[in-house]
């Protein structure tokens, strides 16, 4: 296995060219654009055998890749922000098909106002959309990921379609070393794709997408998707322990960075938990026992897992880099309502809400974070949500708005 | 002078039935009887990709109309599913994972709500990329399926349950009926046609026609409607007939972008063509709106006119 | 509280005479809820419409399901199973079915309550109002006098309901006319008031979960339509006179549903258990060998042939 200098873009590019993917329908948004870009390039070389087509709008692009996907071929895509909300609908649609394709979601903040960095309000949006969730930390794990996305997509026990989240900026610019798998051994870990119940042509022909009329029929699809979600979490055990086999890397539901004897953990996502992982070392250096739980399936919702995780701390902290206004963090809540049941709960849950848009997430504020944690912890009482803002960025804000009135 | 090379005579439309009875769909629709004969033509070995519309009812669990196959997609959408399909049978016939007999032809079924207005930039998309697949517009003027609401393609005075009479508008929408076969034109696919129901062997002709083409190959049909259009639904054909008759449905097709008129109808007025229909009584009752009527007159008129200038 | 629910074919006005149902009992001073059932219906396809009222406000939503009164605007909606006018219908029920047969006739092959009327109000809008399919003000009419309300209330509920739907004075004052008629034509029903159903706990379905092939929304049997009857859709129905056919094929070429097949003589055949009733083969034949007829509810009929 070679390494190689990638960006988080390339790597989700390598890993649809591993994955031997069929077609290819896309539309540019930054910050996703590379990963097309990289793809239309190598089916042009014939380097991927597959077909390439530009799309005239993401809610195009999706349909396309559906129908495409349940015509029988292995279908990946990609998009952004704006252009996965453009999608949205179809979203809907192709889970409902039980169309197992492979959407990479490069995370960027929604407009207004339109900004090009960070957050994960547009992949958050399209938690209840029926497609499971993997969202990365690293260019390696992007690759990876995509690997197992389709091998848990495909497999008759799920049969649904699969996000895997990087960040924008963060990840999808940033080079760091990738190693590829073998494309023999991808082979072995990823069947062909021969679903049971899709396929056009002539000698079996079938009607999908079908119109039901009246609740019975529609609670029961519904109920199926739930159950399939849930399968899931097996068939990715499954997954994970055959790709540790054949790669030498793990990759689980939850990840924990030195949660052993941690009194307070701070939960994240994607990129950013790398940031948190150093204020954890940070905060040990300090003698502060803080440790790290790093969300990586987001649907299924891995709660066993995460109550797992999170017993007997003394406080935890969600860290939400999105904000659902006039709630607050989404994963606060989802964690919240995973720990109600849990007789050994941490005897507090804050929320934190930062790094929106691609704003900074400062080691100043980590320890700020974890300093609040840990007093919550003492005091047995939660806190937030905490609308993370330095002074700093205060200050420059102010003046940027007595720009903005001609009052500078 | 157009003429007809395989459908001469009525008797040569296939018997054999490819969309089956026992629809959701409103007795007597015009749009049903457009795809039925279309369906008589295209066969058995196809896929409907369907936008929201009438027609969803077609396939609605756990009954299916179609001998062939169905996918139901978006309103906004149905192209972009075409698009999909077509390549993906392309890719897999090439890599040899499907027998080349199992190719179908791909189909997209959308009203005039989702032509003409939401699915205009997929529709452009895929004849722009020069997908090579049919495009069945049912054209019945309203946004039918939620109850007539106006559209794009609803023509100057037709009642719709929101372009209603008024003292202000007394001749009901002032709206002209947005040009879609123009639309499509400027795109320069290979084969479009607008047909009737009402003139099977016409429809039966360009069907046949359109299957010697690679490309998009793009379908207007009249879609005449009793419970939207507000007549009696055993005179959808006689409705059609004068739309015909009276140049307010010119029967054409253009050939990469060549047109051809299809028919030349005589030109009854106008008004035995909205006589007929509850959607445009209000033209003839209390009192009879003299300039609504005259403006669909010169409308028309002004139409054929300039297709006997560029026809000369 | 009272509860009616109306059964009828879409474009029958079902629904508006619920409405005018609902209309008359909030002008008599009632709590009044009227609602349709919206989905796939479409002109001729079976509908549903509810009304309730009462003294003491409503704590109910939706479908009505243990009627006190049912009112059907198309005797072959008692044989059409999709239609379930029969359901939550009990000893108690009271029954109202437009229909032009006897009650005796109806009853021959159902199992029908002690408290039915039969009338042929179709027969009557056809006759007076010279329209098949605008009866709403008679079933509203009708509906009101068996629930015992009073006339002036029913007539402005028309005249409200007639006047939204955008018809004209001179036809809202025809169908008052012909509605007082069948207003006085029956007498109020004895309701049993205050009747419950005991409630049970439902026994719940663990879903589990299904292969693909099943568990998506998803048809392989193509073209199985067929099985799904709509020849009750029909008022009227084509009848061939064999002897005046030309052998021209435009029926069958301009038949919307492809339910008209031409035998080895070239003779239309009519697929009775699917045409519609649209009429199109009866305009369109030129030599008037295809005539309607209006089709004898009740029963098989259309299916008989």
């Amino acid at each position: 296995m070679d390494s190689q200098m990638m960006t988080g873009n390339l790597a989700a590019a390598w890993g649809a060219r591993l994955a031997d993917v069929d077609y290819i329908p896309a539309f540019p948004i930054t910050p996703q654009t590379e990963i097309v870009e990289a793809l239309a390039k190598w089916c042009e070389r014939g380097e991927v055998a597959a077909t390439f087509v530009s799309m005239d709008s993401e809610h195009s692009m999706m349909t396309a890749a559906g129908a495409a996907e349940v015509t029988g071929a292995r279908v990946f895509t990609a998009t952004s922000s704006q252009g996965l909300l453009h999608a949205f609908e179809v979203l809907y649609s192709i889970s409902g098909w039980r169309a197992p394709l492979v959407l990479v979601n490069v995370s960027r903040a929604l407009a207004a106002p339109i900004t090009l960095e960070s957050d994960h309000n547009d992949v958050l949006a399209a938690r209840d959309a029926g497609f499971l969730q993997i969202h990365a930390e690293t260019c390696q794990e992007v690759l990876d990921s995509i690997l197992m996305a389709y091998r848990i997509a495909e497999d008759e026990r799920v049969m649904l379609p699969v996000i895997v989240n990087l960040d924008g900026f963060t990840l999808s610019f940033t080079r760091e070393p990738v190693s590829l798998p073998d494309p023999d051994m991808v082979r072995r870990f990823l069947p062909p794709f021969r679903p049971s119940h899709l396929g056009f042509a002539a000698s079996s022909p079938h009607a999908l997408g079908v119109a039901v009329i009246g609740g019975t029929s529609y609670a029961y699809f519904r109920h199926q998707m739930h159950l399939a979600a849930q399968n899931a979490l097996e068939v990715h055990r499954e997954a994970a322990d055959s790709f540790h086999a054949l790669f030498g890397r793990r990759y689980d539901l939850v990840e924990g960075y030195r949660l052993e004897d941690a009194d307070d953990v701070l939960v994240m996502t994607n990129a950013g938990a790398s940031k948190g992982k150093a204020a954890v070392d940070a905060a040990r250096a300090q003698g502060k026992r803080g440790g790290l739980l790093r969300l990586r399936v987001i649907r299924p919702w891995p709660a066993e897992a995460i109550r797992e995780a999170l017993r007997d701390r003394r406080a935890v902290a969600v860290l939400d880099q999105n904000l659902a206004p006039g709630q607050g963090g989404i994963l606060y809540q989802e964690v919240a309502a995973c720990l109600y049941h849990e007789a050994r709960r941490p005897r507090a849950l804050c929320s934190f809400i930062g790094g929106l848009g691609g704003q900074n997430l400062s080691e100043g504020e980590f320890q700020a974070i974890f300093e609040q944690t840990a007093e919550a912890g003492v005091a047995g009482r939660g806190l937030g949500p905490v609308l993370l803002y330095s002074a700093e960025e205060h200050r420059e804000m102010t003046h940027l708005q007595m720009v903005a009135t001609g009052n500078a | 002078m157009w003429q007809r090379e395989t459908f001469k005579k009525i008797k040569q439309i296939p018997r054999e039935e490819h969309v089956m009875p026992g629809t959701a769909l409103c007795a007597g629709c015009g749009g049903l009887e457009a795809l039925r004969l279309a369906a008589k033509v295209l066969g058995d070995h196809v896929v409907y990709v369907n936008a929201a519309g009438c027609f969803t009812m077609l396939a609605a669990y756990p009954y299916s109309s179609f001998k062939g196959s169905w996918l139901y997609t978006t309103m906004g959408s149905a192209p972009a599913g075409a698009q999909g399909i077509r390549d993906a049978l392309d890719v897999l016939i090439a890599k040899r994972r499907l027998p080349k007999s199992e190719d179908l032809k791909v189909i997209v079924l959308g009203g005039d709500g989702s032509t003409y207005d939401m699915a205009l930039s997929a529709t452009s998309g895929a004849m722009n990329r020069q997908l090579d697949f049919y495009y069945i517009c049912y054209d019945n003027e309203a946004y039918g399926n939620t109850g007539m609401q106006l559209s794009p393609a609803t023509p100057y005075a037709a009642r719709t349950a929101t372009s209603p009479c008024s003292l202000q508008h007394p001749a009901a929408t002032m709206q002209e009926k947005k040009d879609i076969f123009e639309i499509w034109r400027a795109h320069r696919p290979p084969y479009i046609a607008t047909v009737a129901p009402r003139y099977p062997l016409d429809l039966e002709e360009k069907f046949a026609r359109a299957a010697t083409f690679t490309g998009p190959k793009m379908f207007l049909a009249l879609a005449a409607c009793p419970t939207g259009w507000l007549y009696d639904p055993g005179a959808t054909p006689e409705v059609a007939k004068l739309a015909v008759e009276t140049g307010l449905w010119p029967l054409k097709e253009a050939v990469n972008g060549v047109v051809t008129h299809t028919y030349i109808p005589k030109r009854k007025p106008v008004e035995a063509y909205l006589r007929l229909q509850g959607r445009f009584r209000h033209l003839f009752e209390p009192t009879v709106q003299t300039d609504a009527i005259r403006h669909i007159q010169e409308r028309v008129d002004a139409y054929w006119q300039q297709a006997a200038q560029e026809q000369a | 509280m009272v509860a009616v629910r109306f059964h009828g074919r879409g474009g029958q006005g079902a629904k508006t005479a619920s409405r005018i149902l609902g209309t008359a009992a909030f002008l008599s001073g009632y709590v009044a809820q009227d609602s349709p059932i919206y989905g796939a219906e479409r002109r001729g396809a079976p509908v549903a419409a509810f009304t309730r009222f009462s003294r003491e406000p409503i704590r109910e939503r939706g479908a009505i399901t243990y009627p006190d009164v049912i009112v059907v605007a198309d005797a072959s909606l008692l044989d059409d199973a999709t239609a379930r006018v029969v359901d939550g219908m009990d000893d108690q029920t009271v029954l109202f079915v437009n229909s032009s047969l006897s009650t005796d006739a109806l009853r021959a092959h159902l199992s029908l309550p002690e408290q039915m009327t039969v009338r042929d109000v179709t027969g009557i809008a056809l006759q007076q109002l010279g329209q098949r399919e605008a009866i709403s003000a008679l079933l509203g009419a009708v509906a009101a006098r068996l629930v015992g309300l009073e006339w002036e209330s029913v007539r402005l509920a028309i005249t409200r309901e007639l006047q939204d739907l955008a018809v004209t004075a001179p036809v809202i004052e025809k169908n008052l006319t012909v509605a007082k008629q069948c207003y006085d034509s029956s007498g109020p029903a004895s309701l049993h008031k205050g009747r419950s159903q005991a409630i049970s706990v439902a026994a719940l379905h663990r879903p589990i979960y299904e292969p693909p092939t099943k568990g998506t929304a998803r048809i392989s049997a193509a073209g199985n339509s067929v099985l799904r009857e709509t020849g009750g859709w029909r008022t009227f129905r084509p009848v061939l006179f064999a002897d005046k056919c030309n052998g021209c094929w435009l029926c069958f070429a301009y038949c919307p549903d492809g339910v008209i097949a031409m035998n080895q003589e070239d003779r239309p055949v009519v697929d009775y258990a699917h045409c519609k009733g649209c009429q199109i083969c009866v305009h369109e034949c030129p030599t008037h060998a295809l005539v309607a007829e209006r089709e004898a509810e009740g029963g098989v009929a259309w299916t008989a042939k």
